[in-house]
């Protein structure tokens, strides 16, 4: 239902982020997130940063597999 | 290749492909992981025991008709300019969709964000503008953005046609849908862990939190097998790198302030109470229902389209009698077969379930 | 000359004369371009390639190009799918009155140096003007005739399994240049069309081999919609390598914002060559070291199963369909 984009953030002002996909680059709202900086990478959806990215999806398969009994318990 | 180290997707995959249990059903709740699990084949990997039903997260799906009729009374009677997403443009209304309005003169624009629909309003005081507030959770935090900046710019020619909706209440409809969930991963980004933690432990009902790579569709499908082997109602979040377990308080607070719940229809679901969002009194200048007192459309669907059973995973798309016969893409009869996350439009563009 | 085009311009008398002077005679002059009323051309050896195409692109100037370019690219390339080596070109105008004459100027510049470059001329044209609002600033449509070599047989219904997919280039440039300019959706990036002449990339192909079997150039619908039609014509089933397809990272970024696949945006620039396997390598060497085609890319195989479609190798191993093309390319956001 939500399409989302991971992109950079190259710059914060006034509620404002421009993100960078690519190297395609749109504001967005960064209303929702308060202490964005420019370098972090966030999930962007409908012209808004709606989280901040803390890590790429390989590495977060793994930690999932290794931990496949903890996480169930 | 067995001195490879085998990676984290490739282990999944394997557990996934190797399971020998009792039928299972997954649902994939949300449609942009209807999408993308056909987009990357993985129906073409599970073993016949392993069937996944695509669920009602389409927020365009799940739009009844008569949402689409008062947009394109909107246009055609009070001479609205429509901003929208894209999606919405080709959803079939009573007589026509946005598209037919376009046809007959509509002005109707797209847009990328809510917040574009009131940049568009200022520059053009001329016009009145609505923007078609669909969406979930994951959506919703942009259009209150929008509809406060309005206020802030005391914009009188811009409101918003809310049929915003909210998750929590309508996991519960489809308890006995299947036997775990992969919970919608954006959505989640709102919500946090919480809600699943009572439907594990108020309701039975079981899923995991999934992103929408490869890697992160093959992982959760992997801990949905554990879970279910373990045989006890379980939540877990295989999304951690974007999805936190309190979820977002700022979001929250930014859709609770703006917005209040509201009992709403879903097509095929029927009226889900306080699943549906409309603006606060404090914002009631901006609600285009109440700025042009649209009169009461109910809204006529094809009666022949089978869309609500689809959406709840009664039957496959195929199942359908409407199916790749009077409802193709191009002429979706039904809005599931519209939006590129409908499921019988997935269904229908990558050619059923198996190749 | 007035510094606008006027319904005077597209009259017939003085004032087209002077138009036809100072512009159309001053580009596009050869040996073959006279003021009679048809155009006389030698009787050329063997058989012909014809056809015919006409461009509206708003903006007409974009980066990379203008739709003077394209509409001498467009034809050209139409004739050289064909195997052919383009010789003649006609082109007609329709233009709105109130045209920017400096506008009008780049875009036939642009047109008679892409002709230099394919050593085509243009010997016949036609120029009207229609009142303000009936058209779009300009439209051109050009006709072509070019000479096929007597041993070449190229169609889209000669696809064998087992042949090699070769794409010249990176995909779908074009659509998003567009896309970008018109600024509907306020993204901004570096993106440039592809918009080039193909005629010199088809002659590096034949420099290895006349057996080819489809040569077709990927425009409105991109290579998505040619390996669809291909996989048609021809009863056969497309496989695609997804890593393989060479898509620039820019343009895959615009695409992910708006939730549209590159393999469905237009090209102006980009070949999709099928041709038995054994020349693949050869093949892509060749178009590498031609003008445009530096990305040139296998990227699947023709095969028995799966007729009528095209099937897609995902990044996790997986095979998918590729979806079907279809109707307007409407962004996606939820």
């Amino acid at each position: 239902m939500c399409v989302g984009l991971p992109a950079k953030v190259m710059d914060t002002h006034d509620g404002v982020a421009v993100i960078n996909a690519g190297g395609a680059e749109r504001e967005v709202s960064s209303e929702m997130i308060a202490d964005l900086a420019p370098g972090d990478y966030v999930m962007v959806h409908a012209g808004m940063a709606i989280a901040k990215i803390t890590g790429d999806d390989e590495t977060q398969a793994e930690d999932i597999m290794d931990e496949l009994e903890d996480l169930l318990s | 290749m067995s001195d490879v180290k085998k990676s984290a997707a490739e282990k999944a995959a394997e557990i996934i492909q190797n399971y020998d249990g009792p039928p299972i059903r997954i649902m994939e709740v949300c449609g942009t992981h209807t999408h993308d699990i056909f987009r990357l084949g993985i129906r073409n990997l599970l073993p016949e025991n392993i069937r996944l039903i695509s669920g009602p997260g389409c927020p365009v799906c799940v739009t009844p008709v008569g949402y689409i009729d008062e947009a394109v009374w909107l246009a055609l009677e009070k001479g609205c300019t429509l901003c929208t997403f894209g999606d919405l443009i080709k959803v079939p209304g009573t007589e026509m969709s946005l598209a037919g309005a376009r046809a007959r003169g509509a002005k109707v624009d797209m847009v990328y964000s809510p917040i574009d629909a009131v940049d568009y309003a200022e520059a053009h005081p001329g016009e009145q503008v609505v923007f078609l507030a669909v969406g979930f959770e994951t959506t919703t935090p942009a259009s209150c953005v929008a509809v406060r900046k309005a206020k802030e710019k005391g914009l009188s020619n811009f409101s918003l046609l809310t049929a915003n909706k909210t998750m929590d209440n309508a996991y519960l409809a489809l308890k006995g849908s299947a036997d775990a969930f992969l919970y919608p991963g954006h959505v989640s980004i709102l919500t946090g862990m919480g809600v699943y933690e009572r439907l594990r432990d108020g309701h039975g009902m079981s899923g995991v939190v999934c992103g929408f790579t490869g890697p992160e569709i093959l992982t959760a499908l992997a801990v949905i097998i554990k879970g279910l082997q373990k045989g006890e109602p379980f939540c877990a979040n295989a999304y951690p790198r974007v999805v936190t377990a309190e979820g977002s308080p700022e979001g929250r607070e930014l859709i609770a302030d703006t917005m209040e719940p509201v009992d709403t229809e879903w097509r095929g679901l029927g009226v889900i109470p306080q699943s549906g969002l409309k603006l606060r009194d404090e914002y009631a200048a901006f609600d285009a229902r109440l700025k042009f007192g649209i009169p009461n459309m109910e809204g006529r669907a094809n009666p022949a389209c089978r869309c609500g059973e689809v959406l709840q995973g009664k039957i496959r798309p195929d199942q359908c009698p409407c199916f790749g016969k009077a409802c193709v893409p191009e002429h979706p009869v039904g809005a599931c077969m519209v939006s590129d996350e409908g499921a019988c439009s997935a269904f229908y563009m990558y050619g059923g379930e198996q190749l | 000359m007035n510094e606008t085009i006027t319904l005077a311009h597209g009259s017939g008398g003085r004032q087209t004369n002077e138009l036809i002077a100072s512009l159309f005679k001053k580009y596009f002059d050869n040996d073959l371009l006279t003021a009679d009323d048809a155009a006389v051309l030698p009787r050329p050896e063997g058989r012909l390639s014809m056809s015919t195409d006409g461009f509206i692109v708003s903006p007409a100037e974009f980066p990379g190009g203008n739709i003077g370019k394209l509409s001498i690219c467009g034809t050209v390339n139409d004739i050289a799918c064909m195997g052919a080596k383009p010789l003649y070109l006609t082109c007609g105008f329709v233009i709105e009155e109130g045209f920017e004459t400096a506008r009008l100027e780049r875009i036939v510049e642009a047109m008679a140096k892409t002709c230099k470059e394919v050593g085509v001329k243009i010997v016949a044209g036609d120029t009207k003007v229609a009142g303000k609002g009936q058209v779009d600033g300009v439209f051109i449509t050009t006709t072509g005739i070019g000479v096929i070599p007597d041993d070449v047989n190229v169609g889209g219904a000669c696809a064998k399994p087992g042949d090699c997919i070769i794409v010249s280039g990176d995909v779908g440039r074009h659509g998003c240049t567009i896309l970008l300019e018109r600024n509907e959706f306020k993204i901004k990036a570096d993106v440039t069309s592809d918009c080039a002449p193909l005629s010199s990339a088809v002659d590096a192909l034949m420099g290895v081999t006349h057996d080819l079997h489809v040569v077709r150039d990927a425009t409105r619908g991109g290579v998505g919609t040619v390996l669809y039609e291909i996989a048609d014509q021809a009863g056969v089933g497309i496989e695609l390598n997804d890593k393989d397809i060479p898509v620039d990272e820019t343009v895959q970024g615009v695409c992910d914002m708006l939730g549209l696949n590159p393999l469905y945006l237009a090209c102006e620039g980009r070949l999709v060559i099928v041709a038995p396997s054994e020349y693949a390598e050869d093949l892509v060497k060749a178009l590498r070291t031609s003008p445009y085609g530096e990305k040139a890319a296998v990227i699947g195989r023709v095969t028995e199963s799966n007729p009528g479609k095209v099937v897609m190798k995902t990044s996790i191993g997986t095979k998918t369909i590729l979806p079907l093309p279809g109707g307007e390319l409407l962004p996606r956001i939820c």
